[in-house]
């Protein structure tokens, strides 16, 4: 695990309960309650993601209508969405599902924020 | 001969070489030779994570699978790009933060045990040799219908293996990461540009998409296939003969070239049109714009479940993520290549089907062009790139499109070649063999790793037509991706999935799975080679095992399956699992990057100290 030298500089110091590169800290609670967060928000994305793309294949196999009728020129609702539509749905979705992480990893450095500055309050910076 | 393409391709040969050249002087460390320094940032990484992605399979492959299946090779590409959703919401940013140099370094450094780490070199490795494969074989290929003929007393095929496994081990060991980083880039943009030069072309030329989607799908999908004259006559299941069903499809004129090839009794195949089936919906029509060309009902999850979760288990692209400045910079770099990927997807949906007709008119005109064709469709649908550009734009949009071919190899290979070294030479030269190595000799035993894997991608083109391969499968190019994406799968998938978002994966469980993935994809894969050999037959359980095209779909859950069971009776966490936690989902050490600005990008091209 040395190799994060690499590119962090600064004295890396902790135990099992904190982490501090330089004046940033992070602690197991903090971390946890963001990765709680986190997991929440990626499966909740994977989620749609999974049931989205599932349902190709399956509306292929039972839902006539959706693979055997023109509905302009000659794209079936099928053709559309898998040749064109399945694209937007990947950007839109990976789009959002960024702007929604990064306002996470902004609520760990609040909290960051918050613990190191309690601590100091309480003179028990190591 | 085609002077000005290979005028094209050698130009872009050069300037490959000379961007590795240039970029020699910015690599000195391990850091550099390994990740770019960590400098590179998301729209730069996105090209250059685009351009490793796109292989020959894509480039020429996809749009070839449009043009021979319609709807079923949209969903072809739909799959490769689906599988970047998996990486932006699982692994990218996660794996980042890590901060290490290969996903070997990850799985040591989650589960603390040197063995994890060795199974670990062993899956990408092997990953990586499969996915050489069919570049190598594609670079071959490409080699015969561009130039052919061969160089040095070799034949097409082998002068084209030789000469870009040449070229690429030059180019890696020469300009390591950051120096294939800048190659990567450039390709993919050459890429994005054949193709959008070809769809305009397309455009052009008076293509209706939604007119000529309508008038492709009026009748059923025609293929093409080559028999003996003895074939030719042996009924079917349903009692129909191949040159009755070509008689239903080819013109007069073109049977009389079948029937004096008959009663010629000469050795050898001919090439006939036919009208294919529906494999999901037997009692409808194989048209375009309906699925079932290609795949059955099972094919159709399976297919697109192998290729979204093999793109999470390709070593060569998890590696690029460590090349960003930050976690944040990850997921931003994965949303650009899926903007990249998508509109060069969509591109070859345009493509494949303006190739079927615009091809067809041009050989009823009386065209001509420097590839088999039967009843108006290649014969090979691999080259509609190459031929689309050749009767749209002339030699010099061939020359752009096989550029582009040759570009999507090298890229590729190149990618293959880092991630292959690296885990031989950070993985086991630094950290078993010569831990005290300086930077130079480790830079040296990297480089001396490019060479020995390049000879290894060089051999195992050469072996593919020796064994028969390119006999036994119709559209291997495809095949052997899928091999790939398949051992990646389920050997790194699902050890990643649970060692970031489960705390409660042990070394024993995560080792257990990756085993159990990584052994069981190797079977099923070499049972189905032996079955399209001949060495086995279709009958009783090893029948059925190698019949499965995907084996992801029961390689992967066990996997998963088999690190939860294991962990769970295991029980012992790594005594440090809290502090990998934080490792894993903190941001100090990037909040303390950002605050002295050591998180900038750009700064790809300045010195190493």
């Amino acid at each position: 695990m040395g190799d994060s030298k690499l590119h962090v500089v600064s004295t890396v110091t902790g135990d099992d309960t904190h982490v501090r590169h330089g004046d940033h800290v992070d602690t197991i609670q903090s971390v946890d309650i963001v990765f709680r967060a986190q997991r929440k928000l990626s499966f909740s994305y994977g989620a749609v993601f999974f049931a989205v793309t599932l349902s190709v294949p399956a509306s292929s196999v039972w839902w006539t209508a959706w693979y055997s009728v023109e509905i302009w020129g000659g794209f079936t609702a099928n053709y559309l969405f898998v040749g064109f539509f399945y694209f937007l749905f990947l950007w839109v979705m990976a789009w959002t599902y960024s702007q929604q992480a990064d306002k996470l990893d902004e609520r760990l450095l609040m909290m960051a924020e918050e613990i190191t500055a309690r601590a100091i309050d309480e003179g028990v910076q190591s | 001969m085609n002077t000005l393409a290979i005028v094209l391709v050698v130009g872009l040969t050069l300037f490959t070489i000379g961007l590795s050249i240039f970029s020699r002087r910015f690599t000195r460390t391990t850091a550099d030779f390994y990740l770019a320094g960590r400098k590179v940032g998301s729209f730069a990484n996105a090209s250059a994570i685009s351009g490793d992605y796109l292989s020959a399979a894509s480039f020429l492959g996809v749009a070839g699978a449009i043009y021979a299946s319609g709807l079923d090779g949209i969903w072809y590409a739909a799959g490769f790009a689906g599988g970047f959703m998996l990486v932006v919401l699982f692994i990218a940013s996660p794996l980042r933060r890590f901060g290490e140099y290969t996903v070997a370094d990850f799985a040591f450094g989650r589960f603390g045990s040197s063995r994890i780490r060795l199974i670990t070199v062993i899956a990408v490795l092997l990953t990586s040799l499969f996915y050489m494969a069919p570049q190598m074989y594609g670079a071959g290929t490409t080699w015969q219908v561009l130039v052919g003929e061969g160089i040095l007393g070799m034949n097409a095929y082998t002068s084209g293996v030789v000469v870009v496994a040449a070229i690429i081990a030059f180019y890696v060991s020469v300009g390591g990461m950051k120096g294939t980083t800048m190659n990567q880039i450039f390709q993919f943009w050459w890429l994005a540009f054949a193709m959008i030069l070809v769809v305009i072309f397309a455009f052009g030329n008076g293509f209706d998409y939604p007119e000529t989607l309508k008038a492709e799908s009026q009748q059923p999908i025609v293929n093409t296939k080559a028999y003996s004259a003895g074939e030719l006559v042996i009924p079917d299941d349903d009692g129909v003969t191949p040159y009755e069903r070509a008689a239903e499809v080819m013109t007069g004129e073109e049977m009389v070239a079948v029937d004096q090839f008959i009663a010629s009794g000469a050795d050898g195949t001919i090439r006939v049109a036919y009208y294919a089936t529906n494999k999901l919906h037997p009692e409808r029509q194989a048209l375009f714009s309906e699925p079932g060309h290609r795949y059955n009902g099972f094919d159709q999850f399976s297919m697109v479940l192998a290729l979204v979760l093999g793109t999470a288990g390709l070593p060569h692209i998890l590696n690029r993520y460590y090349t960003n400045p930050s976690g944040k910079a990850a997921r931003r770099s994965t949303f650009w290549v899926l903007i990249f990927i998508g509109v060069f997807y969509i591109g070859s949906t345009i493509v494949g089907l303006a190739g079927l007709g615009i091809i067809r008119e041009f050989l009823a005109d009386g065209g001509t062009i420097n590839a088999d064709t039967v009843h108006g469709l290649l014969s090979k649908p691999d080259q509609l790139m190459p031929a689309l550009g050749e009767i749209l734009g002339g030699q010099w949009l061939m020359g752009i499109v096989s550029a582009g071919a040759f570009a999507a190899m090298f890229s590729t290979v190149g990618g293959l070649l880092i991630a292959a070294a690296s885990a031989l030479g950070h993985d086991v030269y630094e950290k078993y063999i010569n831990k005290d190595a300086s930077e130079a000799k480790r830079v040296a035993f990297g480089k001396t790793a490019v060479l020995a894997f390049a000879g290894v991608a060089l051999l195992i083109g050469l072996s593919i037509p020796y064994f028969g391969l390119d006999q036994a499968y119709p559209a291997l190019i495809a095949m052997m991706v899928t091999w790939a994406f398949s051992v990646g799968a389920s050997a790194f998938v699902p050890m990643l999935l649970t060692g970031i978002w489960w705390k409660g994966t042990t070394e024993k469980g995560a080792t257990a799975g990756m085993v159990v993935g990584l052994v069981g994809a190797l079977t099923i894969i070499f049972l189905n080679i032996l079955q399209q050999l001949g060495v086995i037959g279709h009958d009783g359980v090893l029948g059925f095992v190698g019949s499965l095209t995907y084996p992801v779909l029961f390689t992967f859950p066990l996997g998963l399956l088999t690190i939860v069971i294991v962990s769970k009776l295991d029980g012992q966490l790594p005594k440090n699992v809290d502090r990998i936690w934080m490792r894993i989902h903190g941001t100090a050490s990037e909040r303390y990057e950002k605050q002295y600005g050591l998180d900038k990008v750009g700064s790809m091209f300045s010195k190493a100290k």
